[in-house]
């Protein structure tokens, strides 16, 4: 494996039954880059995330996160070891408040988890950064809505959020514009912009204005397998992906 | 906030005092209500709170009440503590089994879970009679108090105030609970398993944990039960009492703090004074809980949030018709419903059926509320007609003004608002 990579899948296959969803993906993120996953409906994108984050098991391969092997650990142990992500459909706490959403997600990293002898309160660390967490997302004048209670954008805003308040090194977004605003997109991608600066970030989505002004380098998946992986202009003009997915798009 | 603290400064000085002016028996019922809200705030803290709905708390009580029943014989029945210190070993048990059995319990969620804890409560239930050497047989074991710290805790006002000290003292305990980190995490088990998981936090061991500081407090109640009626039998581990404690809870709001308490205690209470006026009383319980799961699904304490934030809002007077309106349609529709139970009851009861055979008539009169009334006449069952006809229309004019009283709010907070709605916008 490359010492450098800050993520790093090494023959990467996944199979429900006979289907072979996931066909042998190997794939190195550079630290600090900005990296996009993108491939026509169907090409394993959410499966290969799921892989990744540990939420289904591999059939066959491994992923590396730094130096660290991480599959075949549970996705509560792969956070913590600093790779966190984001869902496609909305995933928080809906009958929670705001605050209390990003305060559940901020406490973890500080090795909260069975505290029961102690107030949350008195920890002050955990609330201030929940508040700079929330001033960023710009979500302050949301703190003590319902999460159920936000609009579609501000519920995405939060699901980036939560995903980045574990600090991690390496995050995962699937999707995080979809079924949003022109405006929404534009606020979304400044604010995705803004708070994965000094990580690595690895993004599923569908708009492609989005992908090419974001990543610094993108791959392309179809039927589970990376066709092609380079910067913007590479992919841009790469005969493969045109023929595979930018050219149904385009033509 | 500072109201809120007055309000349960005078609850507790209430409860404090309640003694010097009861009846023995009422003392007792009182240590029963006790004893049934601190078990029911500790099945809302993992069913409310938690979300996780268990059907076999009444084993964590009952393995509670035999501990401390034990514990209370040991030592040639000196007993392995002062009894004031006995529900501890309540405490230490509930956690205990709590742990072994929630380690199980929690490894599925929903219904799958619900019916984990039913079948440990049953299983209980029908080992609990064959081992006799540690649950006394059918006939269960018995103790007694022995005196401590100069107080011989003989009389039953001693009993409550020991109860009341435990019962208050857990739930704080339990309310700080709630404040912590693991209090935070139990809102996020029963909101969202999945998003905890992906946020780094270990679902089970954290669902074990609740569980376990649940049934620990389930303990203690089941404890200070042992200690009020020295002694244990193994139907405190049947289905019955889980059932009862899930009434309760829902009754009195199973996602407010202390919501379970008011409803156990309520209910709690209204055992104790129906069951001697009426053989149906059971029945009565079973009407109540469908009447509240009905119209106030939220329970009691959210019954009370919802006609607090109106009162805010629409202010005391507007609403007091409709407040009278309400009472007075609940009580018709009550003793519409009073009646035909009441008639129905004695109409098929095993009395009637002798005295129509003895008397060689048909349908002999039957005497209720110090009237006769005879079964087959139509002026017998138009009194509970009209009592439900007169309820209906009273509670269709009481919300009928509720609604105006509501809407009439609505439109002046609207007008009064409109200006800063609008440079809001602008901004």
């Amino acid at each position: 494996m490359n010492a450098q990579s800050a993520l790093s899948l090494r023959g990467v296959r996944k199979s429900f039954g006979s289907i072979d969803i996931i066909n042998g993906v190997d794939l190195d993120l550079v630290p600090g880059e900005r990296h996009a996953l993108i491939g026509p409906n169907g090409a394993g994108k959410s499966t290969l995330f799921h892989l990744i984050s540990g939420q289904l098991g591999l059939s066959a391969g491994e992923v590396f996160l730094g130096n660290q092997k991480i599959s075949g650990l549970p996705p509560d142990r792969v956070n913590h070891l600093g790779l966190a992500r984001s869902f496609q459909i909305t995933n928080v706490f809906p009958g929670l408040s705001v605050f209390e959403n990003l305060r559940l997600a901020v406490m973890r990293q500080h090795g909260l988890q069975y505290v029961f002898w102690q107030s949350i309160a008195r920890r002050t660390q955990v609330t201030r950064e929940t508040r700079e967490l929330l001033e960023r997302l710009r979500l302050a004048n949301r703190a003590s809505t319902l999460a159920s209670e936000l609009s579609y954008s501000e519920q995405r805003s939060l699901e980036i959020g939560m995903a980045l308040a574990s600090r991690p090194q390496v995050v995962l977004l699937d999707e995080p514009m979809a079924g949003m605003s022109r405006e929404e997109t534009d606020y979304a991608v400044d604010l995705i912009r803004d708070i994965t600066r000094g990580k690595t970030l690895f993004i599923v989505e569908h708009d492609m204005d989005v992908v090419f002004g974001l990543s610094d380098r993108i791959s392309v998946l179809v039927y589970g397998r990376i066709v092609a992986t380079g910067t913007p202009d590479e992919i841009r003009s790469n005969p493969v992906v045109k023929e595979a997915y930018l050219g149904e798009e385009t033509a | 906030m500072d109201s809120r603290i007055i309000l349960g400064a005078i609850i507790v000085l209430a409860l404090v005092l309640a003694p010097a002016v009861l009846s023995p028996a009422l003392v007792n019922a009182g240590i029963q209500m006790l004893i049934a809200s601190l078990f029911a705030c500790a099945f809302s803290l993992l069913c409310g709170q938690a979300g996780m709905l268990s059907f076999g708390h009444s084993a964590f009580f009952g393995v509670g009440a035999f501990a401390t029943v034990h514990a209370m014989n040991a030592v040639g029945g000196a007993g392995l503590l002062p009894t004031p210190f006995m529900p501890l070993v309540g405490a230490v048990t509930g956690l205990l089994v709590g742990l072994v059995a929630g380690w199980f319990a929690t490894k599925r969620t929903g219904v799958y879970f619900a019916m984990i804890t039913l079948a440990i409560g049953e299983l209980l239930y029908s080992l609990a009679p064959h081992l006799g050497g540690w649950f006394g047989g059918e006939a269960g074991v018995s103790t007694m108090r022995m005196p401590a710290f100069g107080l011989s805790f003989g009389s039953n006002v001693q009993v409550y105030y020991l109860t009341l000290a435990w019962v208050l003292l857990c739930l704080g305990l339990l309310y700080l609970f709630t404040r912590t980190p693991l209090g935070r995490v139990a809102l996020g088990l029963r909101e969202n398993t999945r998003r905890l998981r992906f946020l780094g936090y270990n679902v089970h061991m954290a669902s074990v944990l609740v569980f376990a500081v649940s049934t620990m407090f389930a303990g203690v109640a089941g404890a200070l039960q042992a200690i009020n009626i020295e002694s244990a039998n193994y139907v405190l581990f049947n289905l019955d009492l889980s059932a009862e404690v899930l009434l309760n809870s829902y009754i009195g709001g199973v996602t407010f703090f202390l919501g379970p308490a008011i409803g156990a205690a309520l209910m709690t209470f209204f055992g104790y004074v129906v069951s001697d006026l009426t053989t149906s009383w059971l029945l009565y319980k079973g009407l109540l809980f469908v009447a509240v799961m009905l119209f106030v699904p939220r329970g009691i304490a959210g019954l009370v949030q919802t006609v607090a934030a109106s009162v805010r809002r629409c202010g005391f007077g507007a609403l007091a018709a409709s407040f009278v309106l309400h009472g007075v349609a609940a009580a018709l529709l009550a003793c519409g419903t009073v009646f035909s139970v009441e008639m129905l009851q004695r109409i098929f009861s095993q009395d009637y059926l002798s005295l129509a055979r003895l008397g060689g008539k048909a349908w002999p009169a039957i005497s209720l509320f110090g009237e006769s009334w005879r079964p087959l006449a139509a002026a017998t069952w138009l009194v509970p007609l009209v009592l439900f006809a007169i309820g209906l229309l009273v509670l269709r004019e009481a919300m009928r003004r509720w609604r105006a009283a509501i809407e009439a709010a609505t439109r002046g907070s609207d007008e009064a608002n409109d200006p800063a709605v609008a440079s809001g916008a602008s901004t």
